[in-house]
């Protein structure tokens, strides 16, 4: 006889039930149809979007199915200019809604838990499949959770670097600071995520110091000796804002040994230094999925990829772009990874049509970092992917000229780093 | 003015390189990030959709021997590619409608 409690019980669990086939993630996504060709791509950002875009553009008969586990998307790209004050959260925020309905791709909002290379299939959280011809992984980055820093205790030293809820932290913890506060930021080692972002950041919380807090100090503790654009960095700090930005070389005071996120306190190797705001960005792994999936090789940290095709050298038919991938020398940048997107959706358009890749496709990268609204400075380099490696072309690429005696030449830049923002997501996402 | 036909002549004729749309487009991807899709630029940076090739490439030519100076972006790009690759370019940009 059931009472009421198990009746209870009953219903719970049929609704439950319903509920979970009726919000079926992927559907009749679990086989591939016998004249069809499907390619899956997990990760809806810079690397991810773009993949799908262009393959479609490149194969208007080929399935695409997008795996994304976040509806909303915050770009790391100007996520700085956020924390500052400069611009809203909206301002960085983007979805797939029209990717998904100008170019026929299906949008599967859930989060993947592995791609499982052996059996051509893409396992959701809820243990649903997606099968794959062929599979894009663009997952980002994950942190090397060490030195006291931790998953848990994040929120008060946020990092930042996944932009969304902890810009918006930082930006809140920023606007609350005391004046005469100090802002201290862990800069990481090399390789990880936006290789000039930390100091366009630290440009743009000195800009929003200035002119809200001036009697604030900000130190920068690196974990390495010299970083991106350094020259242009040190000089336009000097020429902005005078010594208000207190950087700190590894073998100069920099390394840090321990840090306390609640207490906000920092233990370097000469001294411990309590912050008002810490900006902690920790070292930087391939995104866990990569290493669940069998895409990272022991001991490594990055997605080993064969550079014409950038297919895993591990896995075979799935193909891992932007920051989780080995790419050297190309960055872990937004404007690298959508590159990449492209030309493996053109590379993978021709293997499925029977066709050789092209050989040897050619990537650029180009980085615009503000300094102040009207202060912008620039990196870019092109590159060959050949048999084995990524090669910079000898003599292309390089930064902004050290010289602008009239200005003209930053304000110009600033300009570009709005305008190719406004390009890139355009081209991707619209 | 016989001469300068001549040699406009000339120039158009060493211009001519075997177009291949496939390689063009795969040359145009990165261009897109910064001048919109296709070159199809709506913002502040120079909208290259269907420039007329030989000014196209000769601009670009002029990019890559810093004759012409922009805030030095495209000197950097340029230098990347082969003139031939340039030319690919150029007659990919060009055919866009």
């Amino acid at each position: 006889m059931i009472n009421r409690r198990d009746f209870g019980k009953l219903v719970l669990g049929a609704t439950a039930l319903s509920f979970t086939a009726c919000n079926s993630l992927a559907s009749g996504l679990s086989t591939i149809p016998a004249n069809k060709k499907r390619v899956v791509i997990v990760g809806g950002g810079f690397g991810g979007a773009a993949t799908a875009r262009y393959l479609r553009k490149f194969d208007s008969d080929v399935e695409i199915v997008l795996v994304e586990q976040n509806k909303e998307y915050y770009t790391c790209p100007f996520s700085n200019a956020v924390i500052a004050g400069m611009e809203k959260i909206d301002f960085i925020k983007h979805d797939l809604n029209t990717l998904a309905k100008k170019y026929n791709i299906k949008v599967v909002y859930a989060k993947v838990t592995k791609v499982d290379g052996a059996n051509s299939n893409v396992i959701l959280e809820n243990g649903e499949k997606i099968s794959y011809t062929r599979a894009v992984v663009s997952p980002g980055i994950d942190f090397k959770y060490e030195k006291g820093y931790t998953k848990e205790n994040e929120k008060y030293a946020p990092h930042a670097v996944k932009a969304g809820e902890q810009t918006t932290i930082l930006q809140k913890q920023l606007e609350n600071m005391k004046d005469g506060g100090t802002f201290v930021m862990v800069a990481p080692a090399d390789p990880f995520r936006c290789p000039p972002g930390p100091y366009e950041r630290i440009s743009l919380v000195a800009h929003y110091i200035k002119n809200n807090k001036p009697n604030s100090k900000i130190i920068v503790l690196d974990q390495k000796d010299k970083f991106s654009k350094q020259a242009l960095f040190s000089n336009g700090w000097k020429e902005l804002y005078g010594d208000l930005i207190d950087w700190r070389a590894a073998q100069f005071g920099g390394k840090v040994i321990s840090v306390d996120p609640v207490k906000k306190v920092i233990v370097t190797e000469d001294e411990e230094i309590e912050a008002d705001v810490l900006n902690y960005i920790p070292n930087q792994k391939a995104s866990q999925l990569a290493f669940d999936s069998g895409l990272v090789a022991n001991g490594k940290d990055w997605c080993d990829i064969h550079p014409k095709t950038f297919e895993s050298k591990l896995v075979k038919n799935v193909h891992v772009i932007g920051d989780a991938s080995n790419a050297a020398p190309m960055p872990k940048s937004a404007f690298s990874a959508s590159t990449q997107g492209k030309v493996v959706a053109l590379q993978i358009a021709r293997i499925l049509k029977q066709q050789e890749p092209l050989n040897p496709p050619k990537l650029a990268n180009t980085c615009y970092s503000l300094l102040n609204p009207n202060y912008g400075i620039s990196i870019a380099a092109v590159y060959n992917a050949l048999d084995d490696k990524i090669q910079n072309v000898d003599g292309a690429g390089g930064v902004s000229p050290e010289q602008d005696p009239d200005g003209h030449i930053r304000i110009l830049e600033a300009k570009y780093a709005y305008a190719w923002y406004e390009s890139q997501t355009s081209d991707i996402f619209k | 003015m016989k001469k300068l036909a001549f040699l406009l002549a000339l120039a158009s004729l060493s211009f001519a390189v075997d177009y291949d749309p496939i390689r063009g487009e795969m040359l145009s991807l990165s261009c897109a990030n910064c001048h919109g899709t296709d070159g199809k630029s709506t913002t502040s940076i120079p909208k290259i959709a269907g420039l007329d090739k030989n000014y196209m490439y000769q601009t670009l030519l002029e990019y890559k021997t810093g004759k012409r100076v922009d805030t030095h972006m495209m000197q950097k790009h340029t230098k990347g590619f082969t003139d031939e690759e340039l030319e690919q370019l150029s007659y990919y940009f060009s055919k866009v409608k």
